[in-house]
């Protein structure tokens, strides 16, 4: 099934957690909805299921205006970050409730029911689970179940509500690929919300960025990560060094008091900013702690080593650059085997050049 | 409900008490305030009931104004408990699932009867249903009789009793929040079928708790239902009524053996309510609070 909204608004009391959204979800598409929290992401997931009804908008499935359907018309998986698994009722009961509450004349028979539970069961790898409850299961456990409950009445579309958010980091990263392994074999369309950039572009096809109710950015992961449309999405997509910059009477551009000429860029490093984003006055260039290179050499941008941490693959380096204030460490980050080839020590002064940036009106 | 609270606290102290002593005298305290002024009564009410012997005891309460007093306290609480019930439940429901404009009003609202005296609560549907009241002429006019009968005292009651399971309902249904309720409605179930298979199994212990206080209530309660009945013996005496009436003519041990039965209810109420804390971990909540 196919999704769009036109126009979504919505507002509670008077905040706005959502305004004039629009958005295309293809049919078989994975959709991540991804912000910090108060962003809309949840409002415009309820809206979709028909939990909340949008002020203005318009939202449509398969091209029919379904705004106001109640929810229980709509063919829609919900799972809930808490899992909402009926605690009174079995792993079996749990599942089979959507099936057994349908009317009799579309209700399956006892053995269908039974059989289709069978089967989501092992569908979720939980077959040894049926006749438990749920406070005996774990958290990853819970949350397959929730999710098997949500397939037993073939929705056309999964909507999850930050689903892995209560799990501790090892179990989320199994879901992780194995919701996008179940998504690839079943192919529904499927939107979740997370504030986990991470999640998101570990498992979407497609990432909407949200900010204050508005659509931020839009696009596959790789193009959110390496072309981000505004500081906000930038921000959010990782960790980033904050660098104010400014114009010189010449012409050129200066971080704080330092002029920067070709000793501070990398040989394949960011070209002097376009003439549009020049033009503005006050910009901020944001910069990846692995877009900052440590060098030996003497000259160029100083700065000295004030911590070093090893992070498995990574090494994380605080520096303390000239030009910076004390408080504001710049943060770079180099490979394992460079930092075995250069073994920075803390104390050290070191030269850096700049292998990427991009340049925000401040 | 404050016993499960020194329980969960016990550790803490016990660490931190240097001497025995002051844990002694205070636990001593504590008891023999509990046997004065729990403990004696109790006792003091089934030995004076049975003073006379267990002949004129039974006399006592199987006299046929008593046996009016009991059927009418019984035909009270089986009208009164169900309406509060249905009631308390409906309230809980709105309070916690929807927003709606005025519901701090109705939360308010629903502690009126606590906050209001007993003896208020009575004299309220005298000025609203009796004979110079403001409904009074047109009762008259079609001869019902709701003040000093039998409606009166059910009316008063179902005041008196009616926070009980709604303030009981109130925090469980809120802990639990919507999640069970919305993601039975997206699969399919319908608004009756979500609180039957959903809702009510998720309460069904605080249910029971408020039904029970409730009960407990509506058949001891006196003021208001002092007030509304004009005490007409074997018509619209309750057990409590009849006990104050059987004590002022010096009857001491007849009305104990009433009491006998009220506090036997009062022990049964607790002895259920410790079985269903027992069997069920969610009301053992120090937090709740208590009443």
């Amino acid at each position: 099934m196919s999704i769009a909204l036109r126009g979504i608004s919505k507002q509670f009391g008077s905040y706005a957690a959502v305004s004039d959204i629009d958005l295309d979800v293809p049919t078989g598409a994975l959709f991540a909805l991804l912000g910090p929290s108060g962003c809309g992401k949840t409002t415009l997931l309820r809206i979709i299921a028909g939990l909340e009804a949008p002020d203005a908008g318009q939202v449509l499935f398969d091209g029919r205006d379904a705004t106001r359907w109640p929810i229980g018309e709509r063919k829609v998986g919900f799972v809930f970050q808490h899992y909402a698994l009926f605690r009174h009722m079995s792993v079996f009961e749990n599942i089979a409730f959507g099936l057994k509450i349908k009317p009799r004349r579309d209700r399956p028979t006892a053995e269908a029911i039974a059989k289709k539970v069978r089967s989501l069961l092992e569908l979720v790898q939980l077959e040894a689970t049926a006749d438990r409850y749920p406070s005996q299961l774990s958290g990853g456990q819970r949350q397959r179940i929730a999710l098997a409950r949500a397939l037993a009445v073939d929705p056309a579309l999964l909507l999850l509500d930050e689903p892995f958010g209560a799990l501790d980091a090892q179990v989320r990263h199994e879901l992780r690929r194995w919701l996008r392994r179940l998504h690839d074999e079943l192919h529904f369309t499927t939107i979740f919300v997370t504030h986990d950039q991470q999640e998101a572009i570990e498992v979407a096809d497609s990432i909407v960025v949200l900010n204050r109710g508005r659509i931020e950015q839009h696009g596959i992961p790789g193009e959110i990560y390496d072309a981000p449309r505004s500081a906000f999405v930038h921000r959010f997509l990782g960790q980033v060094n904050e660098l104010p910059v400014s114009r010189t009477r010449e012409g050129g551009l200066r971080i704080g008091e330092l002029a920067i000429d070709e000793s501070l860029i990398a040989p394949n490093g960011p070209v002097a900013p376009n003439a549009s984003r020049a033009a503005s006055e006050a910009q901020i260039a944001l910069v990846r702690p692995h877009e900052i290179e440590l060098r030996r050499e003497p000259g160029g941008w100083r700065a000295s080593v004030l911590a070093v941490r090893v992070i498995g693959p990574i090494v994380r380096i605080d520096l303390a650059a000239d030009g910076r204030p004390a408080h504001a460490p710049l943060e770079a980050e180099i490979s394992r085997e460079r930092y075995a080839l250069d073994r920075f020590a803390v104390g050290e002064s070191v030269s850096l050049r700049l292998r990427g940036w991009q340049l925000y009106p401040a | 409900m404050s016993a499960p609270a020194w329980r969960v606290s016990a550790p803490a102290w016990r660490a931190s008490a240097p001497a025995g002593l002051g844990r002694l005298a205070l636990m001593a305290g504590a008891l023999l305030f509990l046997a004065l002024f729990l403990g004696l009564p109790l006792i003091v009410v089934f030995t004076e009931a049975l003073s006379k012997g267990f002949a004129a005891y039974v006399a006592a309460i199987s006299n046929p104004i008593a046996l009016a007093a009991i059927k009418l306290t019984l035909l009270v609480a089986a009208i009164a408990v169900p309406l509060n019930l249905v009631f308390g439940v409906a309230a809980a429901w709105a309070i916690t699932k929807f927003e709606f404009r005025g519901k701090s009003a109705l939360i308010t609202l629903i502690d009126l009867p606590f906050a209001v005296s007993p003896v208020i609560s009575g004299l309220v549907f005298i000025l609203l249903f009796g004979s110079n009241g403001w409904f009074g002429g047109w009762l008259r006019a079609h001869d019902m009789h709701i003040v000093f009968a039998v409606p009166g005292i059910i009316l008063a009651t179902v005041f008196v009793t009616f926070p009980f399971v709604a303030r009981e309902l109130i925090p469980v249904m809120q802990t639990q929040g919507r999640d069970d309720e919305e993601t039975a409605l997206s699969l399919g179930a319908s608004g009756w079928q979500t609180f039957f298979r959903v809702t009510l199994p998720n309460i069904r212990w605080g249910l029971v708790y408020g039904v029970l206080l409730c009960n407990a209530r509506a058949m001891g309660e006196f003021g208001a239902v002092s007030v509304v009945s004009g005490h007409i013996r074997g018509l619209t005496n309750t057990m409590p009524l009849h006990v104050e009436i059987l004590y002022n003519e010096y009857n001491i041990a007849a009305a104990f053996a009433v009491a006998s039965l009220l506090a036997l209810l009062a022990l049964l109420t607790l002895a259920a309510k410790s079985a269903l804390e027992w069997r069920a971990p969610e009301l053992r909540n120090p937090q709740r609070v208590a009443r």
